[in-house]
């Protein structure tokens, strides 16, 4: 049994009052990936930011190699060995791919690509990735934007590999690629840790460090668990069960025929996107960001430009109409950026309760009536259990899962009829997920037509009537959630269209 | 190494004493210019005080020269608060000078009851269209509003040199001194005391004042342009049609830097000059910010430039310092404020961890 | 009005262009590393301002322009200095605090200039001269436009293919140019933006200021309150027109220039049309030109972005 490469006994690290990891203790053998399993929140960026050197622990030790290693910036952890593949790209769009990995390393005043080209290419004939070292990371696939991602760890010799989320932009098959890649990794004697919280990667790992608010719950072989057993460690209970409502859905509701809307670059954002959502029914769109949910939600919400097509609420054709009026038809919509398109972060719960409505429905002559704005945040804030310390609190100051709360508050009572929800799970906890799986389910029984982009297959599986899925701007297909399987899914995403059942 | 931490939440005690330690500061960083220029400080510092509120008629005078910057200052506070960075208060306050001139020159022998609000209404609406315009040119073509104010500015000032220096609204026989003709009576605006040339410019100064507290406090529009300057795309996705608030706040902007001018023309002068005015719009600038934004803020920092505008003049009788002093200590105050106001949000920490 | 199409007149235009653009270049190519860097740096007019008064002081005193000039940088290293604390420290809004230290500026100028006046005649002194380079200078037409200029003039536009080169080839400029693009890029790697940022800042604040000591040696004998005349914001636009790319930028500069120098010629042939509408062309010009140029594409990422580690 060989010593562990990178060892982390009794780390501590709290920001303010904020205790971020407490107690941790794990490590990791080369030729192993020991995967950090937990919510959103748990803790698994902080010790991934302590192990890289962005900054110190409170207290405990990190072993590297058998030797204590204190690190003062990210420069010397790349020094030792210890690479870090990051969540979001960490890359220039403007530099070639060779720049974006050399930068930071060269000590002549003109950068000599020669030596770093040569070995950037063996290290790509070695991994199997195919990207030319001199394309600008501009014009980079999101898929090839992450092994760039990936090249910039290898460049550097690691013996020691964090990846921070890695699959969270992928597609299926690019996912596999990637796992393909961990193996070869692991063959060459790396030590891999894989920061996730996707179940089906969890269980691909050798190892699996559970933490829950900061603290590892427990580590486990993952021949030897399940993964109700490691949700149930993530989450502390066990979860509710999923309440899908099979009651049939009505007549149609929304209407879209022929969509389609211009993006950047001569290209479409959206492509002859034709589908029928009805009363009473949730629509999924499954796929990666960046296929075509936003101008989806935005084009049916009024905020950007039809180019050709139709869009039909209730047989009224809304395509052209501005935003407000088809808010006011009785459409809600929950975008995909919370602090940017959602809210004002520095404006107060019951301030951003009114917007949009601030010159109508809560407007009283010339000035805006104050009593019914804070009536209504009050109301708001107790049935949508929303933790804040008043009404007048910024959103700005709340966490992840209260701002979305807010922003379900406003948004749900004004979908009457239509409910876009854009990402709305993303980066929140299991509590609050449940709690927006409830409401969704709630808006379903009440008849209005839901549309859901999301990344979490598992959710929309639970939650849908229907799933489609989008791939650079054009709809692949559409399946019904009950009969179809991840591999369908998976296929549809990676481009091959189905027979399309609006 | 430094680090600027936010704090969560500050006190207004710890803001107050924030700007009075920056006030402070500007004072003394002031004192160690007159020292630099080898004058003494404390004569310096009484005449000034002297001639700023040194006889009723020296504060009554200190409220005058305030008033053109209660309105620049407030242009700047409607601007700036949904964080349009205009500059033009000094151009759009000539514009409406140059507006209500003009209408003068048809108003002949009219009543002062009808001519005077005719040429508020005319200035206004000079100053509103050149704000409007540069938010067009924003809105329209993605024009950054500081170049096209900035540069609008120069276009304006040539235009009036041009109209002034031997150009149709010359006075005869005075090419030289770039001036109009002086203005009849019934053209002035009324006085308030006498003696004094207070007038009513002043008080509609502090109703100008109110109503912009009103609007961004209580209004629609005042939500819209808070939220403006805070976040647009998310008015924007709330179908809030942001072109319109962008335009209203230039023309909001842009009318009240003219009521500056119709202030110094027709409340003060009585002619149309082309050295009086100059300064006031950028000084606005300065008070806006000092006031922290805000309406009432702008209004005491008026009174406090105008103060020192109108001692500057005795200071430079009565000692050897020049009255530029003041533009100088207003540019030494506003640094302070503003590094007074970033530091009172945030705490700052010496951290040792390094980087290359 | 057609007078000024004359050869002659064309001429002497195209020739006052060049020395006058020096004076936009200089500070043009400072704001465009500036900004770069992630800094909009609304100063520059400021900036450029001191640089006149103290090489106006230090010429005054000394008489060597070569002092004038590297004593105006030193002021510009002063306010980049200043501004560089404001932005990249405090973090204050980069337009509020340029704008506001173009303000402090003027004001200090003003005061520091009539201080040293008191109430007499400012003194003043002779411009420099033109360093023609032999042989060139003689080539027909372009030899006076291009070849019989100011030293400065040929290093400011050497200037601009090195700083192209710089951005596009060197390790310092590549590090800059993250550092407007994707400060998390440098951070990973442990490398300071804020370091990055003061230089771009420092090395962009000395250059205008260079300019404008440019201004005061070759163009006028004494200083004016408020002399820049709007040519530090003509180098802003510069850039932005030029679509953060040097080459084109340098184009922006030469735009403005031609116009700057139609505009002093028109007063001094006398025309018929009023010479301030002449006066108005370069400031029309560059409203025209943003409105012309619609694309922003080279705008760097995260300018005018405060950064915040972590």
């Amino acid at each position: 049994m060989t010593s562990p490469i990178i060892e982390a006994r009794k780390l501590y690290k709290s920001f303010g009052k904020v205790q971020a990891n407490r107690d941790i203790s794990f490590s990791v053998n080369g030729g192993e990936l020991l995967c950090l399993f937990g919510e959103n929140g748990a803790g698994k960026s902080t010790i991934s930011a302590c192990l890289t050197g962005l900054y110190p622990p409170d207290s405990g030790e990190i072993l590297f190699k058998g030797k204590p290693l204190r690190m003062k910036s990210p420069a010397e952890a790349i020094r030792q060995g210890i690479g870090l593949v990051h969540q979001h790209f960490v890359l220039v769009p403007d530099f070639t791919v060779l720049e974006n990995i050399v930068i930071g390393s060269e000590k002549s005043l003109v950068v000599q690509y020669e030596e770093a080209e040569k070995k950037l290419r063996h290290i790509c004939a070695n991994y199997g990735i195919e990207i030319d070292p001199n394309t600008l990371v501009r014009d980079l696939s999101v898929g090839e934007k992450q092994w760039a991602e990936l090249l910039k760890a290898l460049y550097f010799d690691a013996d020691v590999l964090i990846l921070d989320e890695p699959t969270a932009t992928l597609d299926i098959e690019n996912s596999k690629k990637l796992f393909r890649m961990i193996d070869k990794l692991k063959a060459d004697g790396i030590a891999l840790i894989l920061i996730s919280h996707f179940l089906d990667e969890v269980m691909q790992a050798d190892r699996v460090a559970v933490l829950r608010h900061g603290a590892v719950v427990g580590i486990k072989r993952t021949a030897e668990t399940t993964p109700e057993e490691l949700t149930r460690m993530m989450v502390g209970r066990d979860l509710e069960p999923k309440l899908r409502d099979n009651s049939e859905v009505g007549e149609p509701r929304l209407v879209l025929e022929n969509v389609t809307v211009e993006g950047s670059d001569q290209l479409l954002a959206l492509n002859d996107v034709s589908m029928t959502i009805h009363h009473g029914e949730i629509l999924g769109i499954a796929g990666v960001a960046g296929n075509g949910q936003n101008p989806l939600m935005e084009v049916i919400s009024g905020i950007r430009t039809l180019a050709s097509g139709r869009i039909i609420l209730d047989g009224i054709n809304i395509g052209g109409m501005n935003a407000r009026k088809v808010k006011d038809m009785g459409l809600g919509h929950i975008p995909d950026d919370r602090f940017v398109a959602g809210l004002v972060p520095e404006m107060s719960i019951e301030e951003n309760l009114i917007l949009g409505d601030h010159r109508g429905l809560y407007a009283d002559g010339a000035l805006i009536d104050f009593g019914k704005m804070r009536l209504s945040a009050e109301r708001a804030i107790k049935e949508f259990q929303i933790s804040a310390p008043s009404s007048e609190t910024p959103t700005g100051n709340l966490s992840g899962g209260n701002a979305q709360r807010v922003i379900l508050a406003r948004e749900i009572m004004l979908a009457t009829k239509v409910l876009l929800a854009n990402q709305p799970t993303r980066g929140l906890d299991v509590g609050v997920i449940e709690y927006i799986h409830k409401r969704l389910l709630e808006k379903r029984a009440q008849g209005v037509a839901v549309l859901i982009a999301s990344s979490e297959l598992e959710d929309l599986m639970n939650l849908c009537d229907r799933i489609g899925v989008l791939f650079q701007g054009r709809l692949m297909g559409i399946v019904d959630a009950q009969d179809t399987s991840l591999e369908e899914i998976g296929l549809l995403m990676a481009g091959q269209p189905l027979e399309v059942a609006a | 190494m430094i680090e600027i931490v936010p704090r969560k939440s500050t006190g207004w005690h710890t803001q107050v004493a924030a700007y009075l330690v920056a006030l402070v500061l500007g004072f003394a960083t002031s004192a160690l210019l007159i020292k630099a220029g080898g004058a003494s400080v404390a004569e310096g510092f009484g005449a000034l005080y002297e001639g700023a509120f040194g006889s009723w008629e020296a504060v009554l005078q200190s409220l005058v020269a305030a008033t053109p910057l209660i309105f620049t200052g407030l242009a700047t506070v409607i601007a700036f608060r949904a964080e349009i960075w205009s500059i033009g208060q000094e151009g759009q306050m000539f514009a409406g000078a140059m507006c209500g001139y003009w209408v003068s020159l048809y108003l002949g022998g009219a009543p002062l009851l009808l001519a005077v609000p005719i040429i508020i209404f005319a200035a206004m609406i000079g100053g509103a269209f050149l704000g409007g315009f540069c938010g067009w040119l924003k809105t329209q073509f993605q024009v950054n509003e500081i170049i096209s104010t900035v540069m609008l500015n120069y276009v304006i000032i040539y235009l009036l040199s041009y109209l002034l220096a031997g150009g149709p609204w010359t006075e005869e026989g005075s090419t030289s001194y770039h001036q109009t003709p002086v203005l009849a009576d019934n053209f002035h605006l009324p006085l308030l005391v006498d003696g004094v040339k207070l007038h009513l410019g002043f008080i509609l100064a502090l109703v100008a004042a109110a109503i912009c507290w009103v609007i961004l406090k209580k209004t629609p529009l005042g939500f819209e342009i808070r939220a403006l300057g805070f976040n647009p795309t998310a008015l924007r996705f709330k179908g809030v049609n942001v072109t319109r608030t962008v335009l209203v706040v230039m023309g909001l902007s842009g009318a009240l830097s003219a009521m500056a001018g119709v202030s110094e023309i027709f409340g003060v002068n009585y002619r149309l000059r082309g050295d009086v005015m100059v300064g006031l719009g950028f000084t606005g600038i300065i008070v806006g910010m000092i006031g922290g934004l805000n309406p009432i803020g702008a209004v005491i920092a008026a009174l406090l430039f105008g103060a020192l505008a109108n001692g500057s003049l005795y200071m430079s009788v009565l000692s050897d310092i020049p009255p530029s002093l003041v533009p100088a200590m207003q540019g030494i105050l506003l640094l302070f404020f503003l590094s007074a106001s970033v530091l009172v949000r945030y705490s700052i920490r010496i951290k040792r961890f390094t980087h290359v | 009005m057609f007078e000024l199409l004359s050869p002659e007149i064309l001429m002497s235009i195209m020739i006052a262009a060049v020395g006058v653009a020096t004076v936009i270049l200089l500070a043009a190519m400072g704001e465009l590393i500036t900004e770069r860097s992630g800094i909009w740096n609304m100063g520059v007019e400021g900036t450029m301002l001191s640089g006149c008064l103290i090489a106006y002081l230090v010429m005054v005193g000394t008489g060597s322009p070569v002092m004038a000039a590297l004593v105006a940088m030193i002021a510009g290293l002063v306010s980049g200095l200043l501004i560089g604390f404001m932005t990249i420290t405090l973090r204050v809004d980069h337009f509020v605090t340029g704008l506001g230290f173009n303000l402090l500026a003027s004001g200090l100028t003003l005061f520091w200039f009539r201080s040293y006046v008191g109430g007499g005649k400012p003194p003043s002194y002779s411009t420099i001269d033109k360093s023609a380079i032999p042989g060139l200078a003689d080539i027909p037409v372009l030899g006076p436009i291009l070849f019989d200029q100011h030293l400065l003039t040929y290093i400011a536009f050497l200037s601009v293919p090195f700083i192209a080169f710089f951005l596009r080839r060197t390790t310092l400029g590549l590090e800059t140019r993250a550092a407007g693009e994707n400060p998390q890029f440098l951070e990973a790697k442990g490398l300071s933006v804020s370091n990055r940022q003061y230089s771009a800042l420092l090395v962009g604040s000395a250059l205008t200021a260079l300019g404008g000591a440019f201004l005061m040696l070759a163009f006028a004998d004494q200083f004016r309150p408020d002399i820049s005349g709007g040519r530090g914001w003509l180098a802003i636009v510069a850039v932005i027109a030029g679509n953060w790319k040097p080459v084109r930028t340098m184009i922006a500069v030469m735009v403005f220039a031609v116009f700057d120098s139609v505009a002093v010629h028109a007063q001094g042939v006398g025309v018929d049309v009023p010479y301030q509408f002449f006066l108005m062309l370069p400031y029309v010009a560059s409203i025209l030109l943003l409105v012309m140029i619609r694309s922003r594409l080279g705008q760097p990422a995260k300018l005018g972005v405060p950064y915040l580690r972590h």
